[in-house]
């Protein structure tokens, strides 16, 4: 069974953790084309390399990100999520120019 | 004036079907087992500590809030520390902690769990957990810890890999669980903490476990006195 | 029975007699002793028959490695007799045998080898032309298989306790060989905990057996000065008897010994296996005292037992020549030696020496072309010698030798299964005419003869090497260099096969088969090794190819004009040696939870069902009354009151000045202006657009929401929340809940007047706590939560507590709903009373694709905030026509209950049974309160108007007509979960 470092746990067996998928940019919502969209939520790259995952380790609740190269399944290091996401994300109306609320 | 049992307070344990204690204690407004049968040559015990009080705080201002109430925040997450009055604070993420009563204390010293709940608590970035009722407490003690786990867990929780005041929070016989290394009456002993829901399943899961190593059920006092 | 001097018999106990009975016979062993080696000490040699002919077969590894020694136990088949230890009673006869395994009236079979190549039953009875019988495998099946069958399964058997366990080491050594032995020492003592694998009782692996010297001194003086090594190291742990079956991803090791499954974790994992001595290919090669040269070492030397009289040694490496040496000090005539290399390949003169001063005869480039046998091939009587002339060819004449026991000694093979099941890769040695290993992943090394190091003291140096590796990677090293190994000794002969033109010259024992079947499997265009296994079973027996998978390879790359490294061997899977399904299971882990009202349903007599991992009441009564149940159950919620325990629900709570934003982010609904004290329904899509989870909302406080989910979906969904929060670092605390608090739904026209006798601290009148609203109180003492909502379509109150005072909860509703004639209802019956009121359940009545509009739950969406998780997805959607819709349906008053639709039933465009398919059944059940089988089922987009006939599809193919009907069917208006 394969060993995954957790960054909050430390080595843990695969089994305690769930794949959550490539971690993927949104396109913005609000102005992106239909054909984009449909991109962004059905269509994966599943390349032949390096990608960047979300992983779950279920027993902590913990969201962290993975680089693995998805040929050999080397883990090739793992964060927390903050080092990607570190603001804030707000999403505006079309025709708005302030935030909401 | 009648004999205390597990129905007497409306404040219940998560596992108390499966036990075959006689006798029960008050302690925190519910009923806690005080002795079952000991056979002596028992050398590993499996006690129901669901009843006693704790509590959690998670949030930016979580350790500030223990700390103002004389608390010791561990270094890093999942380590344990005991405070002067014998709570273990348990640190599960760089800002969640848990805070388990004393298990060996007079009545009096379990007020201290519901104080962090009801006086200072901070407006903000401090929001109080609910492990009393998300939580069933179990507490294993005596020898062979590491290897009753090895066969429920598969991360070595010997005691070389795993030292006092160690917390792993993991898997074992398929359901979550928080197990802590710390020490009971001067001895090693883990306290688990599962989904309260599953804490039958667990009580068995640990009891079969045991049978190899004559492990029994027992009370809290008879711990503390033994 | 008698047996060879002391020191002779490591493993075996001259002062305790144990009796056994094989095949109705008594027979006496000594405590030690495999019933291999007890019915060997006693002559007895016929031990099983095989697969396909029925022909005699006796010890050929006498180490478990072969299927020659399968044996029926009382209770258990196909147990190895060379593996299993006897014990006072045992009892066991042959298997695969029609009448005794001494005359067994189906060896016949093998005169008619001629006419049943590979395939042949297969073929031939598959689909028998002019057979009446249209199947005819179905028919000659059970025939076949008794034919060639394996043992009996006792379909009486009681269950035993089997086991499993963690354990984590630095280093586990796999095989105490002088190899491993040197690697285990090495390893623990720079400090590392060190796990050592053996699969025989005793440590040391060849040094127990094997002679590598003339004087035959050196491995009991090496294995005891090795073994005192281990004993005096506190870091060595030894597991004897135990199989390493499998290597999976960063050293994970499913180690069996007894009744226990070891899931080992290793840091490094030195593999020192061994290899499998070979065999050589002649005819009747089979035959009952012609093994393995290890076989009849492992005889004299672990057992005491004379493996022969006269021996004939067939060797293509020196170790045939030990062999020889070894039977000659214990007291069997040594007929003659036949080494299949020429002269000049033999590069030690001093074993011929020593040969010739013991007056045994050398005839070297000769092989055995043929064995000889006694009456019924019960055991061989000679072998005729012929002179080698090509690779697998020999002269038209030889020579007859007389002998009762014919040792092997082709080569080696490495055991290269887990190495390959790590990824490793085999490579084939044209000059060693041997396998080699390599490209295998960090933190695994191989050592000893599995690493193609064949002389003693490269052995233990080649330990040392990959022990020192191993101890580099994980920092304890202590600077010692890495010794280098070097190994010139040959020890495979290059062609060992000499195939006969009448056959019976096997290559695989297990499965009979013969070098023609593979040459001829070659030849019907299965040129890959895969085909040619599959084709014709090679390899697939119970010894899984340990001594059937060289000569294949080398049958197939001749027979293809490739190399050996092109035809590779086939695919080595876990498990190494058989396994039990017991050990697989191990004590069984099924986690199940349980709500603190369990024991009250059981105590009520409900009939628990599960839902994901909980235990839930169905109804309450006995399983063949389900109908009368939930009709009763129903009436009386709509009727009196009702209590169901819906503490299964899943509960979230949101906390912190971001709750309301998440909760308008994530739900489909608007969020920010929800009031405090109200509820809200709240529908959660994916970004594909489509419901995947609903809930009800309770503002608790401007900053704090409590939000359920459906009881299978809360864990998916807090999931999901964490992960978007992950992302949009929104200032809110997402706690799961769900085992938090114990709750119930009391609902019935008098759920108001029993709350009323326990609350008094909230004002429970309409006015002050009107349908839809949220409020905080106490139940007697108890800390609560109410809601109050209107799933089930009366007046109803969902109470939350915390867990610790569930049970609590329920026995003082149930009290004081005494009064108010209060009956429990299961989730059946739920479903039932929502069904009426159009209630969806989300995975019920909604699929993979449903999006809101389908479900008419447009009115639960806003789209014109800025953002959802699903908004851009179903603003797409609902751009598009849309192609169906759930609706209700009600079939005639007079429609027989028991012929009522079934959800998945479909629902088609037309009234012909071939029309379009336009939807399907979601949910149907009989109402008892509107008297008439009501339903949901999607359906067409043009037949979604009230009004009209719909047909459904059932089991039976017929089609049935269903009225669309206006949801609710019952309560209309929605007046009576208003009261």
């Amino acid at each position: 069974m394969k060993i995954i470092n957790c960054p909050l746990n430390g080595p843990r067996n695969i089994s305690e953790f769930v794949h959550g998928g490539e971690v993927r940019e949104m396109p913005n919502p609000t102005t992106c084309t239909d054909k984009e969209w449909a991109d962004y939520v059905f269509y994966s790259n599943n390349i032949a390399g390096i990608v960047t995952e979300w992983w779950l380790h279920a027993p902590s609740g913990y969201w962290f990100i993975a680089v693995r190269h998805t040929v050999s399944d080397e883990v090739i290091r793992t964060f927390d999520a903050s080092e990607l996401f570190n603001q804030r994300i707000d999403f505006y109306m079309l025709d708005s120019v302030e935030a909401p609320l | 004036m009648p004999a205390i049992t597990p129905q007497t307070f409306k404040k219940r344990s998560f596992v108390y079907h499966k036990l075959s204690a006689k006798h029960y204690t008050e302690i925190a407004g519910a009923a806690v087992s005080i002795h079952s049968v000991v056979e002596p040559q028992a050398t590993v015990s499996l006690c129901d500590l669901s009843n006693l009080p704790r509590t959690g705080f998670r949030g930016l201002k979580a350790a500030q809030h223990l700390l103002s109430v004389g608390l010791p925040i561990p270094a890093k997450p999942n380590q344990a520390e005991k405070s002067a009055n014998g709570e273990l604070v348990l640190r599960l993420s760089q800002k969640e902690f848990w805070i388990l009563a004393n298990t060996n204390c007079e009545q009096s010293g379990y007020s201290k769990i519901d104080n962090l709940l009801n006086t200072t608590v901070p407006k903000e970035q401090c929001f109080a957990l609910y492990c009393q009722d998300s939580h069933a407490w179990l507490l294993l003690t005596g020898e062979y810890l590491g290897k009753i786990m090895a066969k429920l867990c598969g991360v070595d929780l010997s005691s070389e890999a795993f030292p006092l005041g160690s917390i792993a929070q993991t898997s074992a016989g398929r359901i979550n669980i928080i197990v802590v290394h710390h020490h009971f009456n001067g001895q090693p002993c883990f306290s688990l903490l599962c989904d309260s829901a599953a804490a039958e399943y667990l009580w068995d899961s640990l009891c079969d476990a045991m049978q190899e190593f004559k492990g029994k059920e027992r009370g809290l006092l008879a711990l503390t006195n033994s | 029975m008698s047996r060879l001097n002391s020191p002779a018999g490591l493993l075996i106990n001259r002062r305790r007699r144990i009796s056994f009975c094989f095949e109705g016979k008594q027979f006496e062993g000594l405590a030690g002793d495999t019933l291999a080696s007890a019915l060997a000490a006693n002559d007895q040699w016929l031990m099983s028959r095989s697969f396909k002919y029925h022909r005699p077969r006796g010890p050929l590894t006498m180490a478990g490695q072969d299927a020659n020694t399968l044996v029926q136990l009382e209770g258990e088949p196909n147990v190895l007799a060379d593996k299993i230890e006897i014990a006072k009673g045992l009892i066991a006869t042959g298997q695969n045998c029609n009448g005794s395994l001494a005359d067994d009236s189906d060896a016949f079979l093998g005169h008619f080898s001629r006419f049943m190549p590979v395939g042949f039953y297969y073929r031939s009875f598959y689909k028998m032309p002019f057979s009446k019988y249209k199947d005819s495998w179905k028919y000659w099946e059970p025939t076949i298989r008794r034919k060639a069958g394996l043992g009996e399964l006792d379909l009486t058997f009681k269950p035993q306790y089997y086991d499993k366990e963690y354990l984590f080491y630095d280093v586990v050594v796999v095989g105490s060989g002088p190899a491993g032995l040197s690697a285990a020492i090495t390893s623990a003592e720079a400090g590392a905990r060190v796990l050592l694998v053996e699969e025989q009782p005793i440590l040391g692996g060849s040094l127990t057996y094997h002679r590598f010297d003339q004087e035959g001194l050196v491995a009991d003086v090496l294995r005891v000065r090795l073994l005192a090594e281990v004993a005096q190291n506190q870091r060595i742990k030894v597991f004897t008897k135990a199989s390493c079956n499998g290597w999976f991803t960063d050293n994970y090791l499913p180690v069996i010994q007894g009744n226990r499954m070891f899931k080992v974790r290793a840091k490094e994992c030195i593999v020192a296996s061994g290899s499998f001595e070979q065999h050589v290919v002649f005819r009747n090669n089979d035959l009952p005292g012609i093994m393995m040269s290890s076989a009849a070492m492992r005889l004299m030397k672990h057992y005491a037992v004379k493996p022969g009289q006269s021996a004939v040694v067939l060797t293509g490496n020196d170790d045939g020549y030990f062999t020889a040496l070894e039977l000659d000090d214990q007291g069997t005539d040594v007929a003659a030696v036949i080494d299949m290399r020429e002269n000049k390949d033999i590069h030690s003169n001093e074993l011929k020496t020593i040969l010739a001063d013991r007056k045994i005869d050398l005839f070297t480039g000769h092989t055995v072309y043929e064995a000889m046998a006694s009456k019924g091939n019960k055991k061989v009587i000679g072998v005729e010698v012929r002179a080698i002339t090509g690779q697998g060819t020999v002269n038209n004449k030889g020579f007859k030798i007389a002998c009762d026991l014919v040792c092997m000694s082709a080569g080696y093979m490495p055991v290269y299964q887990l190495l390959c099941q790590a990824g490793a890769q085999l490579s084939y040695d044209d000059v060693a005419s041997e396998f080699s290993l390599n490209k295998l992943p960090a933190h695994l090394h191989i050592a000893g003869s599995v690493n193609a190091t064949h002389a003693l003291s490269a052995v233990l140096t080649d330990g040392k090497r990959a022990a020192i590796i191993a101890l580099n990677n994980i920092g304890l090293a202590l600077d010692q260099p890495v010794p280098n190994v070097e190994c010139q000794r040959k020890v495979n002969f290059h062609w060992p096969i000499f195939s006969h033109p009448k056959g019976k010259d096997f290559v695989d024992f297990d499965e009979d088969l013969q070098a023609k079947d593979i040459v001829n499997a070659t030849r019907l265009g299965y040129r890959d090794i895969q085909l040619v296994k599959r084709f014709s079973t090679v390899g697939m027996g119970p010894s899984q190819g340990r001594h059937s998978a060289l000569p294949t390879a080398r049958l197939v790359a001749d027979s293809t004009d490739r190399n050996m490294t092109q035809t590779g061997v086939t695919t080595a899977r876990p498990p190494f040696s058989p396994e039990k399904l017991a050990h697989l299971a191990g004590r069984i882990f099924t986690p199940y939870r349980r709500t603190t009202m369990h024991r009250r349903h059981l105590a009520l007599g409900a009939k628990m069902m599960p839902a994901g991992n909980w235990q839930r009441p169905a109804f309450y009564g006995h399983e063949k009354d389900r109908d009368q149940c939930m009709h009763r159950e129903s009436v009386q919620v709509r009727t009196k009151v009702g209590i169901i325990d819906v503490s299964t629900l899943g509960g979230i709570e949101l906390r912190g000045p971001d709750s309301a934003e998440f909760m308008n982010r994530i739900f489909c609904y608007t969020f920010l202006k929800q009031p405090v004290g109200k509820t809200r329904y709240a529908v959660l899509t994916n970004e594909q657009g489509v419901v995947i989870d609903d809930g009800v909302s309770c503002r608790i406080s401007d900053e704090h929401f409590y939000v359920t989910a459906t009881t299978s979906g809360v864990d998916n969904v807090y999931r999901d929340m964490m992960r978007w929060n992950t992302q949009w670092r929104l200032d809110v605390d997402i706690t799961n809940v769900t085992s938090a608090f114990s709750a119930v739904n009391l609902a019935g026209p008098d759920a108001r007047k029993v709350l009323e006798l326990l609350v008094k601290d909230t004002d429970l009148s309409p006015e002050a706590f009107p349908y839809l609203a949220y409020r905080e109180g106490q139940v007697v003492d108890i800390p609560a939560r109410f809601l109050r909502v209107g799933f089930v379509g009366e007046l109803a109150y969902e109470i939350h507590v915390p867990s610790r005072y569930g049970e609590a909860l329920w026995d003082v509703l149930l009290e004081a709903g005494r009064a108010f004639d209060i009956r429990p209802f299961g989730i059946e019956t739920q479903r039932l009373l929502r069904l009426e009121k159009g209630h969806i359940i989300v995975s019920q009545d909604t699929d993979s694709m449903s999006h809101p509009a389908e479900l008419s739950l447009d009115w639960a969406v806003n789209r014109k905030k800025p953002f959802f998780v699903g908004r851009r997805s179903i603003d797409i959607l609902q751009a598009q026509p849309q192609t169906r819709k759930l609706v209700g349906f009600k079939l005639a008053k007079d429609f027989n209950i028991d012929d009522k639709p079934k959800e998945g039933h479909l629902v088609l465009a037309d009234n012909h049974l071939t029309s379009k398919i336009t939807g399907n059944i979601t949910s149907c059940e009989f109402s008892p309160t509107l008297d008439m089988i009501i339903g949901l089922a999607f359906v067409g987009i043009h037949q979604c108007a009230v009004g009209n006939t719909v047909y459904i599809k059932v089991d039976s193919g017929a089609l049935i007509l269903a009225d669309v009907v206006k949801l609710p069917f019952y309560d209309p208006d929605n007046l009576r979960q208003q009261i």
